[in-house]
């Protein structure tokens, strides 16, 4: 973080954060526009951008059409021709509606146009379950995207983050795309005001341990957090590092935690298989540290299964807790 | 594939141990967790639990002596058919020894699995990378090790072991010593005459957290010996060298009068403060205190001292207490991620080969306790297997005995009501 003088550090949610990041963004540079459905007036699905329409008017701060596909391609044409627009999703799992402008269009345009133009695009995504929103509206697709070259790929778990990554990706001259869980958008936490970036492809450690290391993302960084506080009194050390970023990974961070301890859990909501834990497990069985895990390495990750509507089963199929603390404790007893 | 069940290695210098008695038969449902066999080793004797649900086969008969790491049975998950006892796929120990003759032979009928060498020696040992590593750094065999981890497989920690037995034997254990002031850990509230409490070995100050409820309309001061707790690792030359190092502590606390209250060797320590810091010690609770007999259990200190695993640990410390229930599996592993830091045992031994070499105390604090003038007491279980309680007898009239029937070597931690109460009310 690089703040300037004078900063006031205040209690805020992270959806507050974020409308801050973009208020500071909209009034510092006029090329900053806000794309969405329902983002004017209604100020967003999750009430993100809130009143900011009132503020800048329906020329930066735009509702778009029920149409995922058209209203992403006008943001990639605009961020081709010199504008800065953040595209919200009223729902991640809505992407796939607009999979061609992502994944063919922003994504490749510099490199089929060879470095004549780029896209300074920023979109954000609202997502992972736990709101009973059932299966087309709970998902956790962040690997989706991660697997596309040309993307950035952030997942910000904490309301100063969420701040700052939204400010780093504006700055950035190349798509971000920056995942949101859902059940973060009511946490509160320690923002600076002001501007401030987060530097994307650096990853966090949150807490320091030398028994075991928990790579974990976005709300999985809080229950890791909550998992290590109850294996303090075990005495068990756990190091909880938050990725922060996904593509790209910060291998340093994470190589030099499993260094330490010889031990790898990852943490993530989204479908265990072909996800980030594959990733992060790879790196490490690929890299010189592989010679210090004196254990198998652990992944807690989603279940094959859609999201239930049943709230109890959508507890059920993402890493809870107490999974948490059960896999952490048989990596740190050498009983894994 | 069923799952095995390995002998496990519970002290560090056990290299086979003796199925002493199944509880439960061959063709028996058991669940994961349930008692199903003991051992018996040199030192001790402890019960192992099933690790996973299902029914037992090929057990080794009783009275038999087996490798650590080598199966004394398999349990069937439900549906798996029994056949054969399976072949090991891991690194390879001997077959386990039949008991010999003048034993009492059981009635099991399957044999105890046997290891086909034809296989073993196709396979490659059972072993982490960083396990690897350190034997390749080492020039150590990884085929000369036993594993302790899940299906033997060699961990960092089996390859430390031997290292330290190649390297280490005669020498004394090191740690680097280090300066500072011990760790003093206050409460918050409490008013009057403070009361200082003093841990004994292998401790820290958490151990008063039973008793302290009771006391803490006090406020209270719990000094960490050195090499315990957060307090620095030293090489100490002896008893009186330890009193300094508490007593410096004491008098930075600036107190005008105090009660102590010690535990083991720290009431030793604390018998040794209040001989020589008569007038600002107004009171005086000695809890199963070292220092008022010639001999201690050095066998129990020994093996606190050199555990390095909850398995090894476990059977020492319900030595220390009467009703050895309440030292749970919990427990004990909590104990043992505490003594984690193989520098804090290193320096904890060398302590003790100091204080207390071969089983035995080296200082007498007898004249001290004769020449107490303030009040002081003594309180001991009877049940104490690691310091005689007969070594309160030879107390002076003028000092309080207060003797537990049920109770060992830790009496505030297996009922800490009574002696929270009994320390509480003289106050």
């Amino acid at each position: 973080m690089n703040a300037q003088a004078g900063i006031e550090v205040r209690e805020i949610s992270y959806a507050q954060a974020i409308r801050e990041a973009m208020d500071i963004a909209l009034s510092e540079d006029e090329r900053v526009i806000l794309m969405g459905e329902d983002i004017g007036v209604y100020g967003g699905a999750f009430q993100v951008t809130g009143d900011l329409v009132d503020k800048y008017g329906t020329d930066r701060v735009m509702d778009t059409p029920i149409s995922e596909l058209g209203g992403a391609g006008v943001a990639v044409g605009a961020a081709m021709t010199g504008l800065r627009p953040i595209f919200e999703f009223q729902f991640s799992d809505f992407a796939t509606l607009a999979m061609e402008q992502i994944v063919n269009q922003a994504a490749k345009v510099r490199y089929m146009l060879g470095g004549a133009v780029s896209v300074p695009l920023v979109m954000r995504f609202p997502a992972g379950s736990g709101t009973g929103a059932a299966a087309q509206h709970s998902q956790s697709l962040e690997a989706w995207l991660g697997h596309v070259p040309g993307l950035k790929v952030v997942q910000p778990a904490t309301p100063e983050d969420a701040k700052g990554l939204l400010l780093a990706a504006l700055d950035d001259p190349d798509p971000v795309m920056i995942f949101e869980h859902k059940l973060l958008y009511k946490m509160k936490g320690q923002v600076p005001s002001g501007r401030y970036t987060t530097p994307i492809g650096k990853a966090a450690v949150r807490r320091e341990g030398g028994h075991v290391t928990i790579v974990a993302t976005a709300i999985m960084v809080h229950k890791a957090l909550d998992a290590a506080k109850a294996l303090e009194d075990e005495g068990i050390e756990a190091e909880v590092i938050d990725l922060r970023t996904i593509r790209p990974l910060d291998g340093d961070t994470v190589l030099a935690s499993v260094r330490k301890t010889g031990k790898l859990l990852c943490v993530y909501e989204a479908v265990k298989t072909l996800g980030i834990g594959a990733e992060v497990s790879a790196m490490v069985a690929e890299s010189d540290a592989f010679d210090f895990l004196d254990a198998p390495i652990v992944r807690l990750g989603g279940a094959e299964s859609p999201i239930p509507y049943n709230p109890e089963l959508e507890k059920a199929v993402v890493p809870q807790v107490p999974d948490i603390i059960e896999a952490a404790r048989g990596l740190a007893e050498g009983r894994t | 594939m069923p799952t095995e069940i390995i002998m496990p290695k519970v002290d560090m210098d056990m290299e086979t141990g003796k199925i002493a008695a199944w509880h439960v038969e061959e063709g028996a449902r058991v669940a994961e967790g349930e008692p199903i066999f003991d051992i018996e080793t040199d030192k001790a004797a402890m019960e192992v639990e099933a690790p996973a649900n299902g029914t037992l086969h090929h057990l080794v008969p009783e009275g038999a002596e087996v490798p650590i790491g080598a199966p004394v049975g398999w349990l069937y998950a439900e549906g798996e058919e029994v056949g054969e006892p399976p072949v090991r796929k891991t690194q390879g120990p001997e077959r386990a020894k039949e008991p010999s003759k003048s034993e009492p032979k059981t009635e099991t009928p399957t044999p105890a699995p046997v290891t086909s060498t034809a296989e073993v020696a196709e396979e490659k040992p059972r072993a982490t990378p960083k396990a690897r590593k350190l034997a390749r750094d080492n020039g150590i065999d990884l085929a000369t090790l036993n594993g302790s981890g899940p299906r033997g497989r060699i961990q960092a920690a089996d390859v430390a072991v031997l290292d330290d037995r190649q390297h280490a034997a005669p020498v004394p254990p090191a740690f680097n010593n280090e300066a500072g002031p011990l760790s003093v850990i206050r409460s918050r509230g409490g008013t009057g005459t403070p009361i200082v409490l003093i841990h004994g070995f292998a401790n820290e100050a958490a151990a008063w957290s039973p008793i302290e409820s009771h006391l803490s309309r006090r406020p209270l001061i719990r000094i960490e010996l050195p090499c315990h707790g957060k307090s620095p690792k030293r090489r100490l030359s002896g008893f009186p060298e330890l009193v300094s190092d508490v007593r410096r502590a004491f008098d930075d606390l600036g107190l005008e009068a105090a009660h102590l209250v010690g535990h083991s060797l720290g009431g030793a320590v604390a018998l040794a403060i209040a001989d020589t810091r008569g007038n600002r010690v107004d009171g005086l609770t000695l809890i199963a205190p070292a220092g008022l007999g010639p001999d201690i259990n050095g066998a129990v200190i020994d093996g606190i001292g050199r555990a390095t695993r909850a398995e090894g640990l476990g059977p020492w410390l319900r030595q220390l207490v009467a009703d050895d229930t309440i030292i749970t599996d919990r427990y004990v592993r909590a104990a043992m991620m505490s003594r984690k830091d193989p520098d804090l045992r290193a320096a904890q031994m060398a302590m003790a080969d100091v204080l207390f070499p071969d089983g035995t105390q080296a200082f007498d604090l007898r004249p001290a306790i004769g020449r107490l003038a303030m009040p002081a007491r003594i309180v001991w279980g009877k049940r104490d297997a690691i310091i005689d309680w007969r070594h309160a007898l030879g107390a002076p009239g003028h000092i309080a005995l207060h003797l537990f029937d049920g109770l060992g070597h830790l009496p505030h931690l297996e009922s800490p009501d009574a002696i929270g109460q009994l320390i509480a009310a003289t106050l």
